[in-house]
């Protein structure tokens, strides 16, 4: 069945017909609920959120954009709140403080994999600190790897605007990273 | 090129959006500029660092696990509609009170003025004589003229007082 086909159904009500098209975008959705939170399980959680809050929102769709542009304004603008919700816990971890250990590549030494770990951790540590519209916009290219053209479609912004604001948000970022990856990461640092 | 432009290239280059005859250029500053060297291999190194190594995938059963919340949202959904238009109803009837109550407040009527004596003559019909008028009547002069001498006394105009 194709998207049009599933999306008039789930605007008619049919919960099949949207879990057919949740299938389809949840991996996407997923990916862009863990960039902003890098925890699997509040992810999930933000995820379904999404694509309930997608659900019952889609009689307003109007088809101007694509649906998948659509799910991702609704996920970032979800994402956002979180965030807000979030903030006064992100601003209590200290920047050394080490969270989740993620998965590290095989031929890294322990060490390797220490440092870099750390590393990890205090560029997070600096993304969760900057503001909110260029932790947004370095979420969606630098991590979630999105083309300017489809930023551009869920930001609402012209691609002039969506460029110049990610290279402030990267300047911003070296910024406040400057000094702590040389302390961090010893002879392999900056 | 100068240092400025260079960062500027160098962020482009990062998205691969340099194109060839820049790129040279770039590539030649940083063969002679150790600053914006160093400023480069922060960027890409940042840039590797922001990067989720592995992304996971969702838990498991997220289809099920949806679909069956939104058949709870739908259940709930009148208790849920009604929930949210009663807050907006609420907020509505204070909006409208305090507008009824600005209303009031500020288009409330001017209190009457008071008339002067000879807007009372002219509007309200007063025979300008008063209770002169009465005194005048007396048939007798000598008990007229008391009569106005006792109520000129009286008087707190002074200018009105009698003077025969």
């Amino acid at each position: 069945m194709d998207e049009k086909e599933l999306i008039r159904r789930s605007q008619a009500g049919d919960g099949e017909a949207f879990g057919v098209l949740a299938e389809r975008y949840k991996g996407k959705v997923f990916s862009l609920a863990y960039g902003f939170t890098r925890d699997r399980a509040a992810a999930d959680d933000l995820a379904q959120e999404v694509l309930i809050k997608a659900y019952f929102s889609l009689p307003k769709f109007k088809a101007e954009s694509g649906f998948g542009t659509w799910l991702y304004r609704i996920a970032v603008n979800h994402a956002k709140d979180f965030l807000r919700k979030n903030k006064r816990r992100q601003k209590e971890v200290s920047i050394e403080e080490v969270g989740e250990p993620a998965l590290t590549a095989e031929n890294e030494s322990p060490e390797e994999k220490r440092v870099k770990e750390g590393r990890r951790e205090i560029v997070q540590a600096a993304l969760a600190r900057l503001p909110e519209k260029y932790r947004v916009i370095l979420t969606l290219r630098d991590i979630d790897g999105l083309s300017y053209e489809d930023i551009s479609g869920i930001l609402k912004l012209s691609p002039g605007t969506v460029d110049s604001r990610l290279h402030r948000a990267r300047r911003k970022l070296r910024e406040k990273l400057t000094g702590r990856l040389i302390r961090q990461g010893g002879e392999h640092g900056l | 090129m100068d240092c400025k432009r260079a960062e500027r290239f160098l962020l482009r280059s990062l998205d691969g959006r340099l194109d060839h005859e820049n790129r040279a250029a770039l590539e030649e500053h940083l063969g002679k500029c150790p600053t914006c060297r160093k400023k480069d291999e922060e960027f890409r190194l940042i840039l590797d660092l922001m990067r989720p190594q592995t992304v996971p995938e969702p838990l498991p059963y997220f289809k099920d696990r949806l679909l069956a919340k939104l058949k709870e949202k739908e259940r709930t959904a009148p208790a849920f509609l009604w929930v949210k238009w009663a807050h907006r109803a609420v907020a509505l009837s204070l909006v409208a009170f305090l507008l009824f109550g600005a209303g009031i407040f500020l288009f409330q009527p001017q209190e009457s003025r008071e008339l002067s004596q000879m807007e009372r003559f002219l509007l309200q019909d007063e025979n300008p004589l008063g209770e002169a008028a009465s005194i005048l009547d007396q048939k007798r002069a000598e008990d007229r003229n008391m009569m106005l001498i006792f109520a000129s006394v009286g008087d707190s105009d002074v200018s009105r007082r009698y003077r025969p």
